[in-house]
């Protein structure tokens, strides 16, 4: 009897432990959100009205510079990413108009990933085990469709200042740009780290300073690749330059809202740790709530900083308030 | 305040204080940046479709893997082939003691003509590194054959003693056994230690493809063929071994009769989301249960840091082996991160 007491509390031991493992214990493995316990939102709570009025006198002369690449079939995609899009015109038959002013229309059907072209990635796209953005459990918060937890509809405004920073500019002053060949116009190759000095560098180039809510946008060069889509998909695709790990905390402590550039992760790849997958993400996104933008068309802008010697601009960018996504395709214009 | 007029001793005191701390801080800063090393990393060969070390891994693989550890170490790297040719491993040693290298690393298999560059770096005071075979008495990072090959027996005996209790099992060892150079006949002497760990008297057949691994198919074909109710444990000594072991298998009908544990974890079996692989979270019914890994693809990584160790005048054990390690389904995502998600 007493032995078949300790078995079935050895058990019970066994299986509580058991239990104990399937879920981790977010606070050993995300930091809390600067925000408080229920913050959703992330770091775009740092666009303030004030932030955004002080981001309005960006705007000079009413230039606009698109800052996003087409969403079109044949653009790189990433592994079993895709989109397609299915027209129906079938009020154009013949006769199939309607009323006496014989209206006509046409909708589309559209299959995609979100995280496809020019992108945001939001608080619910990157974690660690389980767990998200302030120390959230992931697993308790997704259903078959969506996450019910840290969707993209609990982002505010990202309605702030943007700043360029030129690295080919960079790279070609400091005499160590070795572009890839297959960039048309000048780029920093595959692998390339960016460091904080080159930052820095970039910031120093137009006497820009940082300040809490800016968005910072890295022109690398490398999405002149993604511009001759679909002939060099495959390069493209194959690896990047990017920040490292030193660069992402240097960004959190200059308390930015997004970091964009015009590849495919922001971050370098191959990372400078073969054993570590997309680290920069974990600092940025699931630390820290700073979005990630992808694919960013950065070339226009850089020339325009180039042209003027301003590398600052209104951010303009629209995100659906899309239930549950965890990231979506976005429009971006600079505004000067 | 005239620049000739003399300060107040209060702001003298104030000047020298600043003055002094200026000088600190730029002898910290002096101290904090480390100075640049440049090292030379002579290849066994860069041939691109020779393979090394009985792995499916070529020398580019190798000479990447410096390239990308070199990015966030104070290290300009200088690269040599070797070209797998004496003359060539000398003059590379000579070019660069002309270039005045900080530290040389010397991947060649040819013992005279290591002893030969030894003396040549040696006497121009450049530190050597060696890579898979001594050079004279340099420092030795090294895979370890035997070690590996244990590894991969253990995992045979182990899967063995589950789903095959009491019937009748029997060893393989697959691959080009009789290798010169690559030391795979250790590693086949270290998968039988370490199946025999679990079955001490387990029957052990060597099929030697004498380095083609076209010749598999029929090995093995003729050997299952012998054998219609015993259940294998295969000890394949590379990756394309392994998949043309998984073939023969399955086309003799027998892929539920056999096990395969390979030796390497080339990109041929671990891949990424686009490629076609067999070792994959998505596979974990594959008869290739795993592979251990040789991480030729990660030398850089692991042999920068000895070097700059070597540099900076510390102590370095003087045979370094590589940490082998078998890879399944359940942990290669761990140790091969996909980069083609995003």
């Amino acid at each position: 009897m007493r032995l078949k007491s300790l078995l079935a509390a050895a058990l019970i031991v066994v299986a509580s432990s058991s239990a104990a493992l399937a879920q981790s214990d977010c606070t050993k493995l995300v930091p809390p959100s600067p925000w408080g316990p229920n913050d959703q939102t992330g770091a775009t709570n740092r666009v303030t009205a004030g932030v955004t009025k002080a981001a309005a006198a960006e705007i000079q002369e009413g230039k606009v510079v698109p800052m996003s690449y087409p969403l079109a079939d044949g653009v790189p995609l990433f592994g079993t990413r895709f989109t397609k899009t299915i027209l129906t015109a079938t009020s154009l038959a013949p006769g199939a108009s309607f009323g006496e002013n014989q209206l006509t229309y046409m909708e589309d059907t559209w299959l995609s990933q979100s995280h496809v072209g020019t992108h945001l990635d939001g608080l619910g796209h990157i974690g660690r085990k389980d767990c998200y953005f302030n120390q959230t459990a992931m697993g308790k918060y997704i259903n078959q469709n969506s996450i019910t937890k840290l969707g993209l509809e609990h982002l505010k405004s990202f309605a702030t200042r943007g700043v360029l920073i030129d690295a080919v500019k960079v790279y070609q002053a400091a005499g160590k740009l070795k572009s890839n060949s297959a960039c048309t116009k000048p780029c920093l190759d595959k692998g390339t780290v960016i460091t904080r000095a080159d930052l820095e560098a970039g910031l120093k180039l137009y006497n820009v300073t940082l300040r809490e809510g800016d968005i910072v946008i890295i022109h690398t060069g490398w999405g002149n690749l993604f511009e001759q889509y679909p002939k060099q998909n495959a390069l493209f695709n194959s690896g990047e330059p990017g920040i490292g790990k030193d660069v992402a905390n240097w960004l959190v402590s200059q308390k930015i809202v997004a970091v964009g550039a015009d590849t495919w992760a922001v971050e370098v790849i191959p990372g400078e740790d073969p054993k570590e997958a997309f680290i920069v993400h974990n600092i940025l996104i699931t630390d820290h709530g700073i979005h990630i933008i992808e694919n960013v068309r950065t070339d226009l802008m850089a020339d325009e900083a180039a042209r003027t010697n301003r590398a600052t601009f209104f951010f303009n960018m629209t995100v659906p308030r899309a239930v549950g996504l965890t990231g979506n395709f976005v429009g971006i214009d600079g505004i000067r | 305040m005239d620049s000739l007029t003399p300060a107040p001793p209060s702001e003298r005191r104030w000047f020298v204080a600043g003055a002094a701390a200026a000088l600190l801080l730029a002898a910290a800063g002096a101290g904090g940046q480390e100075r640049r090393y440049t090292v030379a990393f002579a290849n066994l060969t860069e041939e691109p479709t020779v393979t090394l070390e009985g792995t499916g891994f070529t020398g580019r693989d190798l000479r990447e893997s410096f390239a990308l550890a070199a990015r966030r170490l104070p290290v300009e790297m200088v690269f040599y082939d070797n070209e797998r040719n004496n003359r060539r491993a000398v003059a590379n040693a000579e070019a660069a003691v002309a270039r005045r290298v900080d530290l040389y690393v010397q991947y060649h298999a040819d013992a005279a003509t290591n002893s030969i560059v030894a003396d040549r770096l040696r006497a121009a005071g450049i530190r050597i590194l060696a890579v898979n075979y001594p050079v004279a008495d340099a420092p030795l990072y090294t895979a370890d054959n035997l070690e590996a090959g244990r590894i991969a027996g253990d995992a045979l005996g182990r899967f063995a003693a589950r789903p095959w209790r009491g019937q009748v099992v029997e060893g393989v060892l697959v691959g080009s056994l009789t290798a010169n150079g690559d030391r795979v006949s250790e590693r086949a002497r270290g998968v039988e230690e370490g199946l025999r760990r679990h079955r001490p008297g387990v029957r052990i057949t060597a099929l030697d493809t004498h380095g083609n691994p076209a010749q598999v198919g029929a090995l093995l074909g003729k050997f299952l063929a012998a054998r219609p109710a015993v259940k294998l444990l295969v000890g394949a000594m590379d990756d394309a071994t392994a998949l043309a072991a998984k073939n023969a298998l399955e086309a003799a009908g027998r892929a539920a009769d056999a096990a395969i544990v390979s030796h390497g974890l080339d990109r041929s079996v671990h891949g990424g989301v686009n490629d076609r692989k067999e070792i994959d979270p998505a596979n974990r019914g594959s008869i290739v249960i795993g592979s251990v890994a040789f991480y030729l693809d990660r030398y850089g990584y692991e042999l920068l840091p000895l070097a700059l160790r070597m540099l900076r005048g510390e102590p370095v054990p003087p045979r370094t082996v590589t940490a082998h390690r078998l890879v399944t389904a359940a942990n290669v995502f761990l140790e091969y991160p996909p980069s083609d998600m995003n």
